[in-house]
């Protein structure tokens, strides 16, 4: 009888331990030391929101970014590699429908249980509703305009489209997973772009490093370590090693620099102009400091292909005519001139940082500065020059075009004007003129414009200009098909061009696209028309720098601008 | 009296109303609005733009926009900032503070500084010291607010006597009531010296030139003859004189109270209400733009009516009719 009650109580035990999930904590190969306090420095006003679907600008998403986690991180080179909340991810045969093992055990940043529910919660209520959040659905949905069906089984979260869905796939595996045990009355009631203003700094609840300590609005944020969370070192320490990031508030990039100098602030990214300043003190004040590759963005000039005017509209379309402009502008002066030679040319929408760029187009199409050769493409297109010098096209008109770009931006004004310089020596005339931001965007997004320098948010997978390569995107601003605009565009001087289709047809074919290299194939195909048909004629870009004190130890080898230096924060430690 | 400061307040109520309309209709007839940012997004389609533009009301007529304003407010709510999903006047009195703190004792001072200076000038017209302080004074008025800020910080960074700008230290949450205040005033010094000596040379130069224009005046030299006694000529009588366009003057400073100082705050990190004003007109963030202008309009006619009162009371000829 004592035999089969103590039997019936081991039973019992070993049942309630089955039950008790083991908690699937993630083990890093950080070695360093915890405590200590990272500061920061914010350029700005400081954050504006601490809703993460709603902040759209850096002061804000710096500090969310460390309060959430997604299904997986990027690794160094900014590639999806890293498994965080789900620790694997596979496609089914047929590639419609993606799998999520959801990490089990863990906890929420006030130690409420963090469940695939949560998961499921965070997209098919929150994230899909396009009302909910600030940049809508759209990335979520197939190319036949569809949302995915979503299936829990056990620690297994599933999506399914209508069709292989690579994009969307890669969104849903970035998306910040929101507790619902916080949010759910919010969107019960219909606004979760209400949640988590500024004053809500210390009801925030999430499942990434740090969370809110203290918040003083326009001054600092201060943010401590959260004691549930998930990764752990091999020593066995619970990560992060730092207790505290203090953001501090900082007016300007000359303000930071003097607080960097007096030792107020641990890491900063300087501006190219205060290089030389920084490489001088770095010895003696003991200073860390490295250039990483170009930058994900890149400014560039956009032509109206669609012009009203018949004569403008034959110049624009004409690639000779493209082509000259990419020749005659003087790069290599423009890197000097503003960034002290820290800069890179670019020629192509995606950057030579990013794990998609194809190096192929720079032997192919080497577009070296070369007023010869801009004279040269320009008479292949047709172009001649008169007793004056003045550059004509083939009915003798005048090359003249208005040029503009939003005033205040330093870079976008020095590359205007070196273009103006380079246009003189061919004979032709650009009538530069800057416009206040607001009045650009209107006239490019009409089309109502000439030729327009402008820059977009760059990020290592091509697949996110979507909205700008697609011919029906929103910010397909060289070449409106008829339907974006009616009342502007005439559909009799439309016209969509082989290349163009065929850039289309690899962006939405690239969703779709689930094998990685057949992938990473069309967006070199890409990068190749665009070099050859330059509908977008590109400038440079400033190299990624940092500098630190020598008493913090990133986690990233190699700070670069798809992982910058605070690239995986909770491995960053400090003497 | 009281019935004259009344019949003031009445009348600022259509003043106040005119520059709602006039500056609702100016802000939405400038290109572009707040949602420009979300259209340059590559990420952002175009059917959540369309959304967007219903959910802030942009698809409508800008006079039916001012009138649905209009109607909220006359309820006591001026709205919701765009960008920071707040009612707009939680971010400004957020901000309201530091920027009256900033400001009134930049205002103190530079009239602290320029009114005994422009009087001590003016007694001792182009003796060594008249030629120095002035000289001082214009250093002061010609070198740029930003520049004056950033000399100012590189000196503290050197020196380490001010902070390198900000409005309170970090261990500040742990200091004693009295510790607090000092931390504020220790922070306040430098934004208050560059604001302070960018006023000071006009304001000085001004009462400097009052004083003189009414020592020349033949009451003055009556007094004098009488043998009253040089100090009562000129505190009791001549200054007494003078001192009226400088309050009016006064009246002015107070409606700048508010907004007066976007680039001394921008160096400094003051977390003012000037940075905010101009981060808001910069995104076109409507409502945050509206209560501010209406706030500072409110001040400039409160400004108005105090720098009358006070020349009632200064100046014993002025006499209002309140009826």
């Amino acid at each position: 009888m004592k035999k089969l009650l103590l039997v019936m109580l081991v039973a019992l035990v070993a049942v309630a331990a089955m039950a008790q999930v083991e908690p699937e904590y993630r083990i890093d190969p950080y070695e360093g030391k915890p405590g200590g306090t990272l500061f920061l420095g914010s350029i700005g006003t400081g954050p504006r929101t601490f809703n993460p679907f709603v902040a759209q600008e850096t002061s804000s998403t710096d500090i969310t970014d460390l309060m959430h986690q997604s299904m997986f991180n990027s690794d160094n080179t900014g590639m999806p590699t890293i498994p965080a909340l789900a620790t694997e991810w596979w496609f089914s045969e047929d590639g419609r429908t993606v799998y999520f093992r959801v990490r089990q055990g863990l906890k929420w940043s006030d130690g409420h249980p963090f469940t695939i529910e949560d998961v499921r919660w965070t997209f098919e209520d929150l994230y899909f509703v396009n009302e909910f959040t600030r940049n809508g659905n759209a990335t979520y949905k197939d190319a036949q305009g569809f949302l995915p069906e979503v299936e829990v089984d056990g620690n297994v979260i599933s999506f399914t489209w209508t069709e292989p869905n690579v994009w969307s796939f890669r969104a849903i595996g970035w998306g910040q997973i929101m507790p619902k045990h916080v949010l759910d009355e919010y969107v019960q009631a219909g606004n979760p772009i209400e949640a988590w203003t500024l004053a809500d700094w210390d009801k925030i609840v999430g499942m990434g490093p740090f969370m809110i300590e203290s918040f003083t609005e326009g001054v600092r944020t201060v943010m401590r370590k959260n004691p549930h969370y998930w990764i752990f070192d091999e020593a066995g320490n619970r990560l992060p090693y730092l207790e505290r990031i203090n953001y501090e508030v900082v007016g300007s990039q000359d303000v930071l620099l003097l607080k960097f100098e007096a030792g107020e602030i641990d890491i900063m990214g300087p501006r190219a102009a205060d290089w030389p300043r920084i490489v001088e003190q770095a010895e003696e004040k003991g200073w860390v400091y490295g250039v990483g590759g170009p930058g994900l963005g890149s400014d560039f000039i956009t032509f109206n292909l669609g012009h009203p005017d018949p004569v403008k509209r034959s110049w624009f379309r004409n690639v000779h005519f493209r082509r000259a402009i990419q020749y005659m502008m003087d790069k290599e002066s423009i890197i000097d001139t503003l960034f002290n030679g820290l800069g890179t040319a670019i020629y192509g929408p995606v950057s030579p940082s990013s794990g998609f760029f194809n190096p192929e187009i720079l032997e192919a199409f080497p577009y070296r500065y070369s007023i010869t050769r801009a004279r040269l493409e320009l008479r292949r297109g047709g172009f001649d020059w008169d007793a004056q010098g003045r550059l004509i096209d083939s009915d003798g008109n005048r090359v003249e075009f208005d040029l503009s770009t939003n005033a205040g931006n330093i870079t976008r004004e020095t590359i205007a004007a070196i273009l103006v310089d380079g246009a003189a020596k061919l004979g032709m005339k650009i009538n530069y003129a800057p416009a206040d931001f607001n009045l650009l965007v209107g006239k490019l997004l009409t089309p109502d414009y000439d030729a327009i320098l402008i820059g977009l948010t760059g990020s290592v997978d091509p697949g996110s200009g979507w909205n700008v390569w697609r011919i029906d995107g929103g910010l397909h601003s060289f070449n409106y098909p008829p339907e974006y605009n009616p009342d502007v565009i005439d559909p009799d001087i439309y016209e969509a061009f082989d290349w163009e289709k065929r850039i289309h047809e690899i962006f939405v074919r690239s969703v779709g696209e689930v094998d990685e290299q057949a992938r990473w194939d069309l967006f070199a195909e890409f990068q190749m028309i665009v070099a050859e048909y330059q509908p977008y004629v590109y400038t440079i870009t400033q190299n990624y720098l940092y500098v630190h004190k020598d008493s913090v130890h990133l986690a990233n080898p190699h700070p670069n601008p798809a992982a910058g230096t605070l690239w995986q924060i909770h491995g960053i430690w400090k003497d | 009296m009281l019935r004259y400061i009344a019949r003031r307040l009445i009348l600022a109520i259509p003043v106040l109303f005119g520059i709602s309309i006039l500056a609702f209709m100016i802000i939405s007839l400038a290109p572009g609005d707040f949602i420009d940012n979300f259209r340059m997004n590559p990420s952002i389609s175009r059917e959540k733009i369309e959304s967007l533009e219903r959910e802030f009301g942009f698809d409508k007529p800008v006079i039916v926009q001012y009138f649905l304003w209009l109607g909220q407010v006359l309820r006591g709510n001026f709205g919701y900032s765009f960008s920071y999903h707040v009612p707009v006047f939680s971010l400004i009195w957020g901000r309201l503070g530091a920027t009256l703190l900033l400001s009134i004792t930049a205002l103190i001072f530079s009239w602290g500084i320029a009114i005994p200076l422009g009087i001590y000038s003016a007694l001792h017209q182009y003796s060594f010291s008249d030629q120095a302080f002035s000289f001082i004074a214009f250093i002061g008025i010609s070198i740029p607010n930003f520049f004056f800020a950033l000399l100012w910080l590189f000196m503290a960074a050197r020196t380490g006597w001010f902070p390198i700008g900000g409005i309170i230290s970090l261990d500040f949450h742990e200091l004693s009531f009295f510790g607090k205040i000092g931390d504020y005033l220790w922070h306040v010094v430098g934004p208050m010296v560059t604001l302070g000596t960018a006023g000071l040379a006009g304001l000085m130069r001004q009462m400097r030139g009052q004083l003189l224009d009414q020592l020349r005046q033949d009451y003055v030299l009556f007094a004098r003859a009488k043998g009253m006694p040089e100090k009562v000529v000129i505190y009791k009588h001549a200054l007494r004189n003078a001192i009226n366009p400088i309050v009016t003057f006064f009246g002015f400073a107070l409606s700048g109270l508010l907004g007066g100082a976007v680039l001394t705050e921008t160096v400094f990190n003051w977390p003012g209400m000037g940075r905010l004003v101009i981060d808001a007109l910069q995104q076109q963030d409507l409502f945050l733009v509206m209560a501010s202008l209406l706030l500072s309009s409110l001040l400039l006619i409160v400004g108005n009516l105090s720098a009358d009162l006070l020349l009632a009371w200064v100046d014993p000829r002025i006499r209002y009719r309140f009826g």
